[in-house]
């Protein structure tokens, strides 16, 4: 019997909202999937594209940026910004055939920790459905 | 605008105009002239700084574009404005490199004259240097028959040959260069400037909107088939094949007019890494090769500058492995400039799509 895939989630969760959500899923105990390895930036704002696509082409299966809620961004604009750079990047991703769909952008405040972990297991569920990132295999780019 | 015609002497247009330009240093309208100027071999041609009218020996219509005016533009003026009149030439593409770059906070109009020229087309370097035809390569531009199969991608597939945003025009499309040339002034101040000149007031335009109509119909076409035919570069096998000839040079980025950062990202320390990480990446891929992430340069080179690409092409004609760039780059931008909303060049006072936001936009976005 084959093992089931696992996809492998790369999250850049924002120090105020998002990253507070998981750690209040994990106090709370909400259970989710292990399949998410969480990288603390200070503003969704923060994430350039160079993170997310070093990300995709080192063959994580997902990527997930994480901000405040719209009007709440500590810096009052991050997330707006980060939310037009997702946009252009996933249109690039679209215009690549790179399949934007590994992208996922949520807004998840400090006290949504089930919001959170709903999020990761959604997020398994379909990268699972779309199977393995081909970029993990290739050696030569 | 208001438009006039300059008479051709001797069907040499290139002299003509640049007799034209000699006179507004010579009355001091300007106290110095950058156009492009072709070097004492011939094999070349450079945007050229000319204060001293008697060596002022410009080509307007030169079929080169060995560097962005617009980039040389930002290099005079990053520190500080000229505090001088000062005139310079520039193609379509230049000009919207240009607007993107002062936009950017990296280049200051004050005192410039921009006099836009409506382009005809460029060839690749090695091309120009060393150029096959018994006519020169302006002879053969001019004359218009041949001109095509020698001209970059880039130009064959130029989004507009029409100069946007200039002060003063040197119009071609609808008039005959060999007998005179269309020159346009933007206000009342660069038709004080045209004064003295001995340009003819045109009444009707003489079909110069027409002529430009339908040059710009006849590229929107010619572009729209070209981004059909080249959007089979799709998924990451197609995506690495096209850029298995790349050596990370780097070069793409050197030449863009819009790649205006002092060190790149990817120049920078931030991709040192210790010997650990690279044997670590072995092992989480089994097999990597060096000098590693040109994939990832490019795609993110196009997350940082595709929204003002202009497509002038110096990219391609930069990469020494010959990688058509603006095969992938074409379609993307497209794309991408739809999805904003945005032309690059198209007005000064638009705002880079980057920096600005509305709150009700993409709302599908996060929730």
């Amino acid at each position: 019997m084959s093992e089931e895939f696992e996809p492998r989630i790369v999250g850049f969760l924002c120090n105020w909202c998002t990253y507070a959500g998981a750690d209040l899923a994990g106090t709370s105990r909400i259970q989710y999937p292990p399949n998410i390895r969480v990288i603390r930036v200070m503003c969704s704002g923060a994430v350039d594209s160079v993170y997310v696509n070093r990300a995709l082409l080192e063959g994580a299966d997902g990527v997930l940026v994480g901000g405040c809620h719209l009007g709440d961004c500590h810096y009052q604009s991050g997330n707006y910004k980060a939310r037009r750079r997702m946009v252009l990047l996933k249109n690039i991703l679209q215009t690549l055939g790179m399949e934007p769909e590994r992208v996922w952008v949520k807004w998840i405040s400090a006290s949504e920790g089930q919001r959170f972990a709903d999020t990761v297991k959604e997020m398994v569920d379909e990268l699972k459905k779309l199977g393995p990132n081909p970029a993990r295999e290739r050696w030569n780019i | 605008m208001k438009l006039y015609t300059l008479p051709i002497k001797e069907g040499d247009a290139p002299r003509t105009v640049n007799e034209m330009l000699r006179r507004l240093l010579i009355d001091k309208k300007v106290d110095a002239i950058l156009a492009m100027t072709e070097t004492p071999s011939r094999k070349s041609a450079f945007p050229t700084m000319v204060s001293d009218p008697e060596k002022l020996a410009t080509n307007v219509f030169t079929p080169l574009l060995p560097v962005s005016t617009g980039t040389m533009v930002s290099r005079i003026t990053k520190l500080r404005g000229v505090d001088r009149p000062l005139a310079v030439v520039l193609r379509s593409c230049e000009l919207r490199a240009l607007t993107e770059l002062v936009k950017l906070n990296q280049a200051d109009l004050r005192n410039i004259v921009l006099i836009g020229v409506d382009c005809l087309g460029t060839f690749p370097m090695n091309t120009y240097s060393s150029f096959p035809g018994k006519d020169t390569p302006t002879e053969t531009l001019l004359k218009g028959e041949n001109a095509e199969k020698y001209m970059r991608s880039a130009c064959l597939n130029c989004k507009d040959p029409t100069p946007k945003n200039a002060d003063i025009v040197i119009g071609v499309f609808g008039a005959d260069p060999g007998k005179e040339l269309f020159i346009g002034a933007r206000t009342e101040k660069e038709e004080a400037l045209l004064k003295g000149l001995g340009l003819k007031d045109v009444k009707d335009d003489k079909g110069r909107k027409k002529a430009v109509d339908e040059i710009r119909k006849m590229k929107d076409s010619r572009r729209e088939l070209f981004i059909k035919e080249k959007s089979g570069i799709k998924g990451m096998d197609k995506l690495s094949e096209f850029f298995d000839t790349c050596v990370n040079c780097h070069n793409c980025m050197k030449a863009c007019p819009i790649c205006y950062c002092k060190e790149c990202l990817f120049e920078s320390a931030v991709f040192d890494l210790e010997a650990g990480k690279y044997m670590g990446k072995a092992d989480a891929k089994g097999a990597y090769k060096t000098p590693v992430d040109s994939i990832l340069f490019h795609i993110t080179r196009f997350n940082h500058m595709i929204l003002s690409c202009v497509e002038c092409g110096l990219c391609e004609q930069a990469c020494p492995s010959n990688i058509p760039l603006m095969d992938i780059i074409v379609p993307i931008a497209e794309n991408a400039q739809k999805e904003f909303g945005y032309l690059p060049g198209r007005d000064p006072s638009e705002q880079i799509p980057m920096i600005v936001y509305r709150e009700e936009e993409f709302q599908d976005v996060g929730e």
